[in-house]
């Protein structure tokens, strides 16, 4: 064996210039997989940050039921003794308890149907980034009866900062209409529509006066410690601790299912474009072992006339194989390396963009991961093998007279 | 008398040349003795390579039966046949055909690598063949870094390391010049003369032609003569 991959490694190197191609076209594919990987990564991230970081929180906790048919009685059950085993949860690192009804806008120009957001400010601050959109004036303050509404609601209304605007909403357990006046004290721009063009920002006590549902709460946001834990896809031990006391805990996945269908996507992606790469691959080193093949035919011969068997020669060119692999691996790995560092460095500016319903707010950064670096090497090279092996029965079955006969 | 090395019974061969079958050899029955010194000759198309590939087991006939050291090589198995070239065949080709990425001790050692010989008496039958066929300064060079006289002396001694009772020799002057080629045919005679190897030349070389002792000459695949020098 010692001696085949003596031959092996010596005949990969005969022809440079070759090899030096081949193992080019497939580094070349391997370091475009390694890349994309982490840049598909990073955008899953990206993704689900631009998602949970603005306003949704990584998981919330509702009223069972209340996610389907956001009736407003449907409150909170215990929220106090929620709010206390949040705050001792080392996963957590912020939460925000939030009161959430539907009303009516209306200014002396306009009216409009909002969804008025209850928010403690500070918790609020901490959690989402409500605050970074502003684009005019100030955040809220607890007892102070401001509100924060988006440009595109300013604009319908005609209203300007500092202006008053009336809140309606129905009380939960009469039905009772209340109003209330509130000051403009801010302007937000934020790359959510639906947060943009119908939802308004007040302190929580002061929505909770006006429904009389003191000390309680439709929705408590949560956002995590651990952004593994955050970014996962799957049910976490969290929602299901907190699933409890007719109250239901759900994370991003099942608040958001379109993100996790895209997500998906973004797998199939990949695997099509492993797919493709491995094409790519294939048709390569096929090329290069038959083309070597042939160009040594008489060599073959001459090996098996003295008296190599054909396992022998099959175990040659499966070797040269491996030896191509490991000198196309080793460039791969430190071309996808390069890459994805340096892009590491730069990111890539996809703030703005809008993709899937979701809109990137945070630069694109790839994420190396050591699977990149294992999982994908040890496929070309296992493909390799595997590919080398119709080449290599060819070379075994190849008769040892017309070997001799030929020669280019 | 010496025991038959080769016996070959109505070996015919015939072969497809761009769909059109090529009669090489045309039914030939042989008997090579141990020791002999034998030249194949004939122009070419005589059949002298096919007829030689027919006898080594390289290829198999369209008719007929090659014995070889006593044993059927048409009833061996690709394997078999494999094992019964490394163990009894030496082969010297026209264009040296050198394992181009071994240098000249791998070379000479690969044979008896296949056959699992060990290092030690590996290297012993190495140093000592590469010394008496005068290439023992080359050891370390690959074959692409001596001459043409050099590499043939080299494909000498790979065929003959492991001790075949058969060394086949397919035009092995074809690329040498004449002095070159006289000094190797003279060193290949004296080692069949020492050692009782026998040796089959396929050749159309004067020089070959002088020096074997028994001359068969094909013509259009069948035996023209067969002459044996006193």
């Amino acid at each position: 064996m010692w001696l085949y991959m003596k031959m092996a490694w010596r005949n990969v190197l005969r022809n440079k210039r070759r090899t030096l191609i081949a193992a080019l076209a497939i580094g070349i594919g391997l370091g475009s997989m390694i890349f994309t990987d982490a840049l598909i990564i990073g955008m899953k991230k990206g993704m689900i940050q631009s998602v949970t970081d603005t306003f949704l929180g990584d998981a919330q906790i509702h009223r069972q039921n209340y996610r389907e048919t956001r009736e407003n009685d449907l409150l909170v059950h215990r929220p106090a003794e929620v709010l206390a085993r949040l705050a001792g949860d080392s996963r957590v690192r912020d939460f925000s308890p939030r009161v959430i009804s539907a009303g009516m806008i209306s200014s002396p120009a306009n009216v409009s149907a909002v969804v008025v957001y209850g928010v403690d400010p500070a918790k609020e601050r901490d959690l989402s980034e409500v605050d970074e959109y502003l684009q005019q004036g100030r955040y809220l303050e607890a007892g102070e009866r401001g509100l924060i509404m988006g440009r595109h609601l300013a604009d319908t209304l005609e209203v300007a900062l500092g202006e008053r605007v009336v809140i309606s909403l129905s009380k939960p357990e009469s039905g009772d209409i209340v109003q209330q006046l509130f000051k403009i004290t801010g302007v937000f721009k934020m790359p959510v529509e639906e947060l943009e063009k119908g939802t308004v920002f007040v302190p929580l006590t002061l929505v909770q006066e006006m429904l009389g549902i003191d000390d309680r709460y439709h929705e408590i946001a949560v956002k995590f410690r651990d952004p593994a834990y955050a970014y996962s896809e799957d049910e976490t031990d969290f929602t299901r601790e907190y699933t409890t006391n007719q109250n239901e805990a759900v994370n991003w996945p099942e608040l958001v299912p379109q993100m996790k269908m895209v997500l998906e996507l973004s797998n199939l992606s990949l695997g099509i474009m492993g797919i493709i790469i491995f094409g790519v691959v294939v048709f390569g080193l096929i090329n290069t072992l038959f083309m070597s093949l042939y160009e040594r035919m008489f060599e073959f011969g001459v090996i098996r006339a003295i008296g190599t068997r054909a396992g022998g020669v099959r175990r040659l060119v499966m070797l040269e194989a491996a030896a191509l692999g490991i000198i196309s691996i080793l460039l791969g790995m430190a071309m996808g390396f390069l890459l994805t560092l340096v892009v590491t460095k730069t990111g890539i500016d996809y703030r703005g963009i809008e993709f899937a319903g979701s809109t990137f707010t945070k630069m694109l950064y790839p994420v190396m991961e050591w699977r990149q670096y294992i999982l994908h090497p040890l496929m070309i090279f296992g493909f390799t093998l595997l590919v080398s092996i119709y080449p290599a029965v060819h070379a075994g079955r190849m008769k040892v007279a017309d070997a001799l006969r030929r020669s280019l | 008398m010496s025991a038959n090395v080769i016996s070959a019974r109505k070996i015919k061969k015939d072969y497809q040349d761009n769909g059109i079958v090529v009669h090489a050899v045309r039914g030939i029955d042989l008997d090579i003795s141990e020791g002999e010194f034998t030249a194949i000759v004939g122009p070419s198309g005589s059949g002298k390579t096919t007829f030689l590939n027919v006898l080594s087991g390289l290829d198999t006939p369209t008719e007929g039966e090659v014995v070889l050291n006593g044993q059927k090589i048409s009833e061996m198995s690709g394997r078999e046949l494999s094992d019964f070239r490394r163990d009894n065949i030496g082969f010297i080709f026209q264009a040296y055909n050198l394992i181009p990425v071994l240098t000249v001790t791998e070379n000479v050692e690969y044979v008896m690598l296949l056959q699992g010989i060990g290092r030690e008496e590996r290297q012993k039958k190495v140093i000592r063949l590469l010394k008496e066929l005068d290439i023992e300064e080359y050891a370390d060079r690959f074959p692409p870094q001596l001459s043409g006289g050099q590499q043939q002396r080299v494909a000498i001694a790979r065929a003959m390391v492991s001790r075949p009772t058969l060394v086949l020799a397919d035009e092995p002057t074809a690329n040498l010049d004449s002095r070159t080629s006289g000094d190797l045919l003279d060193m290949m005679r004296e080692l069949n003369e020492r050692t009782g190897m026998t040796f089959l030349f396929s050749t159309h070389d004067q020089l070959v032609m002088e020096r074997a002792r028994r001359l068969i000459v094909l013509k259009d695949g069948r035996i023209d003569s067969d002459k044996t020098r006193s």
